[in-house]
């Protein structure tokens, strides 16, 4: 009997993909795998509407949507709009700024992580 | 108001097309039937019950209302009914505790109306 | 060609910002926010993670009588930063004179 064309874990396009372009996709990977990393830490995302949510990063994608739990604008007084939100989901284009929380960043792991990528792009 | 189930049809199919690929993390699954807030680019505030979605971020949002903050008066609330909400004009979707915003007394919350996104 | 050849050749905008690795650089942004901070990691659409950081944003408010412009900038510091890509318009490397 003939093996199936597709097995285990290939489940996207991408993977058929030859060896530049794979190592071109983890090129783009970089913060995607560094989030992914972070998920159940407290982070501020700041948008650009001037909005800053606080809470724990739940989940994140390709695109850097995030998700947050347990979240609280930053100011409170002056931003009451998600005063009855606990959880959310935030579009990756709208992020200005992500504050990280210290413990979170390995400087060095993060050099050699950028390093290999600027070259392998 | 034969157009309310088309729609439902339409949220069920792009359900299970997101099932498919649920690579994506960012996905609204868990919030399907659950009332949300939407905070648009353009800065409004729609608050309903999400019905589908899709990769895009496209959504359906079911009996929506718009909340209008004002510093004025409290915040008025906008029926807008069924809307389909396009993914690139969204900026936040939040799940709203519902016990908490019945809490709230939007008579008497007053604030500047949310600033648009400026890319 | 050598590994620290390499390394130092810098033939693209983004082979000068890898030599700023770990190197204090300025980060000039869209609608007048500007950034100070050690560049930590960057990808190709210039998202960047910078470390001690400090934000300088300017706004210009024109007085209500005499309509004249005031120009106000405030600073505020942050330990780390993720900064998305899009809003960023120019990277400068450290001042070898600062």
């Amino acid at each position: 009997m003939a093996p199936p064309l597709f097995v285990g874990d290939v489940t996207l396009p991408l993977q058929f993909l030859d060896r530049k372009q794979s190592r071109t996709q983890s090129h783009a990977m970089l913060f995607f795998s560094y989030f992914k990393d972070l998920v159940g830490r407290e982070v501020t995302v700041e948008l650009k509407n001037d909005l800053a949510i606080r809470g724990t990063l739940i989940s994140v994608d390709q695109y850097l949507n995030i998700k947050l739990e347990n979240t609280r604008a930053v100011d409170q007084d002056n931003f009451p709009h998600m005063l009855s939100v606990r959880n959310c989901f935030i579009r990756g284009s709208v992020v200005r700024y992500v504050q990280l929380p210290p413990e979170g960043v390995d400087v060095d792991l993060l050099h050699d992580a950028t390093r290999r990528e600027a070259r392998g792009g | 108001m034969s157009c309310i189930y088309d729609f439902s049809i339409l949220s069920t199919t792009s359900l299970s097309c997101i099932r498919v690929s649920e690579m994506s993390a960012g996905t609204l699954e868990s919030l399907v039937g659950q009332t949300i807030s939407v905070i648009t680019n353009d800065g409004r505030i729609i608050v309903g019950v999400l019905r589908g979605f899709d990769q895009a971020t496209n959504i359906i949002l079911d009996e929506s209302h718009e909340r209008v903050y004002s510093t004025k008066i409290g915040v008025q609330q906008l029926v807008l009914g069924l809307y389909i909400i396009r993914g690139d004009n969204i900026s936040v979707v939040g799940e709203v505790d519902e016990e908490l915003d019945a809490s709230l007394d939007l008579e008497k919350l007053k604030a500047h109306p949310l600033k648009p996104v400026v890319h | 060609m050598g590994s620290t050849e390499e390394e130092s050749a810098v033939k693209e905008p983004l082979d000068l910002i890898r030599l700023s690795l770990d190197e204090r650089i300025y980060v000039k942004l869209r609608h007048d926010r500007e950034l100070r901070g050690k560049l930590h990691a960057y990808d190709q659409h210039l998202n960047m993670i910078l470390g001690d950081v400090e934000e300088i944003v300017t706004t210009v408010e024109i007085d209500d009588e005499t309509y004249e412009e005031i120009v106000r900038t405030t600073r505020r510091t942050v330990p780390f930063l993720f900064v998305r890509g899009d809003g960023v318009i120019l990277v400068s490397p450290p001042l070898r004179t600062a």
